[in-house]
């Protein structure tokens, strides 16, 4: 018999977390998209993007270009999957403090 | 500023810096002013739109503990000495410690605060029973938790007025090496009760003037009995919230069991499922001993409650959760959200022969910092006169008691308490098309 009681859950409840992870969804890949977009718009509409000097003489479209989009790309990668995962944690499991679930309780304890 | 919005600003600030530093001082030729204004303002929306986002991750100590006082009105931070230049009375007034009751620390860092108000060498406050504090000459005798020694405070108390003592003989104190000389004694009354003295002492001949500390002993007494008025509606608050706890309906007992004796023999693991969730829910409405809890924690306790109306309700009974993720960390007063259900549960759905749709909206504007839940419901609604009884605060058990509506003023009055007038609790019902709640509250 499968004891894992406490992962059943009704659809309207799965359908919740499925729209919430959707929005999260929808709302990084804006950010992504602006991020990405924004490049070859400040590229085309700044001089001072590719002509000014920053550091070691390289210019703010060139060290975004060769560090910062990756640096980006992994600190939006890792923020969406942490908050993916913090979401369907707190809204598919049982986020009580004590941690303590019906299904773990051994028969004839009291709560 | 709470700790958040403070961490926000900081956030803000360090945004800015980093702006500026990248635009202007790193880099050569510096951007321009617009440009570098437009970059601030596109990294400081990002920040304020982020920031109340779950990856926040859990808080520590959310029920019972911390949190659930976190709505007390804070303590201000005291100087070690007791002084601070230029103390005036009325800021002596507004910083009294003893605004959070008559304790031991409390009266010795009250004590040290209005020790060079009164012009007393020495200061002490008693209750009616032992010495709380004692600052200046004569401490070495005078211990802190010892009985009262002094014949002059027995007097005062007796006698619930001031006394004046201008000889040492008159002070009473069984110690032949006291330096203290003169004494003004005033009693600190809780409206007609007498719950302790404020002793100045002095160790000349010349008493403390006995209007100041007449004066003095009536302010002590009105900030003991405002922290008398706290405790009570701390405890009120609480006895609401135990209500609302005391309020879970045996009928849905009686039901739910029914239908888990039902599905007992033709689904065991169903069953088994139902008691398991009914034990959950239970046991987070028994454990909950704050006022706070995140979001989700209720959210679990909706959802529980729930899926065991529709065991017994089967498809009349459907639900649709539109959550925010920011919504899931943020922190909504315990039991609020499940009573709002359940009425839409009971009032609009139970009475409709073809069912229909509880809807649970919450969503967070992080701009005005506020966290908004809606249930709405598409079934019976309400009578106008029911809603407008509601509307008005009237408790309408008296004249309805199957709409008797207590967990919504029960829910009003605990929000009341919790946030005076900082939040808005809507509720509109067309009969036949359903009701709406709406709660409005500041995002925690």
């Amino acid at each position: 018999m499968d004891d894992d009681v406490g992962a059943r859950h009704t659809p309207a409840e799965v359908d919740a977390t499925f729209r919430t992870l959707r929005r999260v969804a929808v709302g990084y890949f804006v950010v992504f998209l602006l991020a990405v977009a924004a490049f070859p718009v400040l590229s085309l509409t700044s001089d001072w993007w590719s002509e000014a000097r920053l550091v070691g003489g390289m210019s703010p479209g060139f060290l975004v270009a060769a560090f910062g989009l990756y640096l980006f790309f992994a600190v939006l990668g890792v923020a969406v999957a942490r908050l993916m995962s913090a979401v369907e944690h707190r809204m598919l499991d049982d986020t009580r403090d004590d941690g303590f679930s019906a299904a773990d309780e051994p028969p004839g304890d009291l709560p | 500023m709470r700790g958040g919005s403070r961490l926000l600003a900081g956030v803000l600030v360090a945004a800015w810096a980093a702006v500026y530093l990248v635009t202007q001082v790193l880099v050569a030729p510096p951007l321009g002013v617009l440009p570098t204004l437009a970059s601030g303002l596109v990294v400081s929306t990002v920040v304020v739109l982020g920031y109340p986002s779950a990856l926040r991750g859990p808080r520590g100590g959310s029920l019972g503990g911390p949190a659930g006082r976190s709505w007390r009105p804070a303590r201000r931070p005291q100087d070690p000495r007791g002084v601070r230049d230029g103390l005036t009375i009325a800021a002596a007034g507004r910083s009294m410690p003893l605004r959070n009751g008559l304790t031991p620390d409390a009266a010795r860092r009250t004590a040290q605060l209005i020790r060079p108000l009164l012009g007393g060498d020495a200061i002490a406050i008693t209750d009616t029973e032992q010495v709380l504090a004692f600052v200046g000459p004569g401490s070495d005798h005078h211990h802190v938790g010892g009985t009262l020694q002094t014949r002059v405070s027995r007097l005062a108390l007796g006698k619930k007025r001031t006394v004046v003592v201008h000889a040492r003989d008159g002070i009473g104190c069984p110690e032949p090496g006291c330096p203290l000389r003169t004494a003004v004694v005033a009693p600190l009354a809780v409206a007609d009760r007498v719950v302790g003295t404020l002793k100045v002492y002095r160790v000349h001949d010349e008493p403390a003037p006995r209007v100041l500390v007449d004066d003095m002993a009536s302010m002590l007494s009105l900030h003991l009995e405002l922290a008398e008025m706290d405790r009570e509606r701390h405890l009120a608050s609480d006895a609401k919230l135990d209500a609302l706890r005391a309020q879970i309906n045996p009928h849905f007992l009686f039901n739910i069991l029914n239908t888990i004796a039902s599905k007992s023999r033709t689904d065991p693991e169903e069953s088994r499922e139902l008691l398991l969730r009914l034990s959950d829910f239970f046991r987070y409405a028994v454990r909950q001993d704050g006022h706070f809890a995140e979001f989700s924690q209720e959210y679990f306790f909706v959802r529980t409650y729930v899926s065991l109306e529709q065991a017994r309700f089967g498809d009349r009974l459907r639900v649709r959760y539109d959550l925010d993720p920011q919504v899931l960390t943020s922190r909504v007063p315990v039991l609020v959200i499940q009573p709002i259900v359940e009425n839409a549960v009971k009032h609009g759905i139970a009475d409709s022969v073809t069912g229909g749709t509880v809807h649970l909206r919450a969503r967070v504007d992080p701009l005005t910092r506020t966290t908004s839940i809606r249930v709405s419901d598409d079934g019976a609604g309400m009578a106008p006169e029911v809603l407008d009884r509601l509307l008005a605060g009237q408790r309408p058990g008296d004249t309805d008691p199957r709409h008797s509506g207590v967990g919504l003023w029960n829910i009003s009055q605990r929000l009341d308490s919790l946030f005076g007038d900082r939040y808005s609790f809507d509720v509109a019902s067309t009969p036949g098309k359903g009701t709406t709640v709406d709660l409005r509250i500041p995002l925690r």
